[in-house]
């Protein structure tokens, strides 16, 4: 299987969330709520570093 | 007031003996979410095993590397206990012929990060699955 970057880093994003998600809240409101901000966290955390490293040769 | 009282509903119950903790953390780190189905929490189970085990399956696919003790290398070696960390998987990718990857592949890093990541879980899975048992958690 051949991933580009990006489908690769949301896909472990999504899949991580998931389980942060369940694991660490204890109501289903809690764990949506807790898992999308993960998954936010993961991917914008991951963009921004990505432009910040952009004019690093 | 409903935090304080769910506390001491979870306090109030009875402590599972030693044997039951260590079979339940054996199960759950045998196959991800066995110690939350044992536990009763079906649903969670289900979603955990789903997660951890495609998190596996797409780091084989990815050409992911099963890291071994027999090197110098100390970061391999974390490897190594990381992705044990995921259970019966791992040998069971062995037994069905996978060698450990291809470094060379142009996914393999991310093949690597998959199975770590999913160790890792599976990790955090058993730690959960314990304080269940010890009425920590609902």
């Amino acid at each position: 299987m051949v991933l580009a970057h990006f489908p690769a880093m949301l896909f472990f994003s999504f899949l991580v969330s998931v389980v942060f998600g369940v694991l660490g809240k204890n109501t289903l409101r809690e764990r949506i709520v807790y898992g999308a901000w993960v998954f936010v966290a993961f991917v914008g955390v991951a963009l921004a570093l990505g432009w910040m490293m952009y004019p690093v040769p | 007031m409903a935090n304080k009282v769910a506390q001491e509903t979870i306090s109030d119950r009875a402590q599972p003996k030693l044997a039951t903790l260590i079979w339940l953390c054996v199960a759950a780190w045998m196959v991800p979410g066995l110690g939350h189905m044992l536990l009763g929490k079906k649903w969670r189970a289900l979603i955990l095993f789903s997660a951890i085990v495609i998190m596996f399956l797409m780091g084989i696919a990815m050409q992911g590397e099963l890291f071994s003790t027999g090197t110098d290398s100390y970061l391999q070696t974390l490897g190594f206990f990381g992705e044990m960390c995921v259970g019966l998987a791992m040998p069971v990718a062995r037994f069905f012929g996978y060698a450990g990857g291809n470094p060379l592949f142009v996914s393999a890093d991310y093949g690597t990060a998959y199975l770590v990541a999913a160790g890792m879980l599976n990790a955090l899975t058993v730690l959960d699955t314990y304080d269940i048992a010890m009425g920590r958690k609902p």
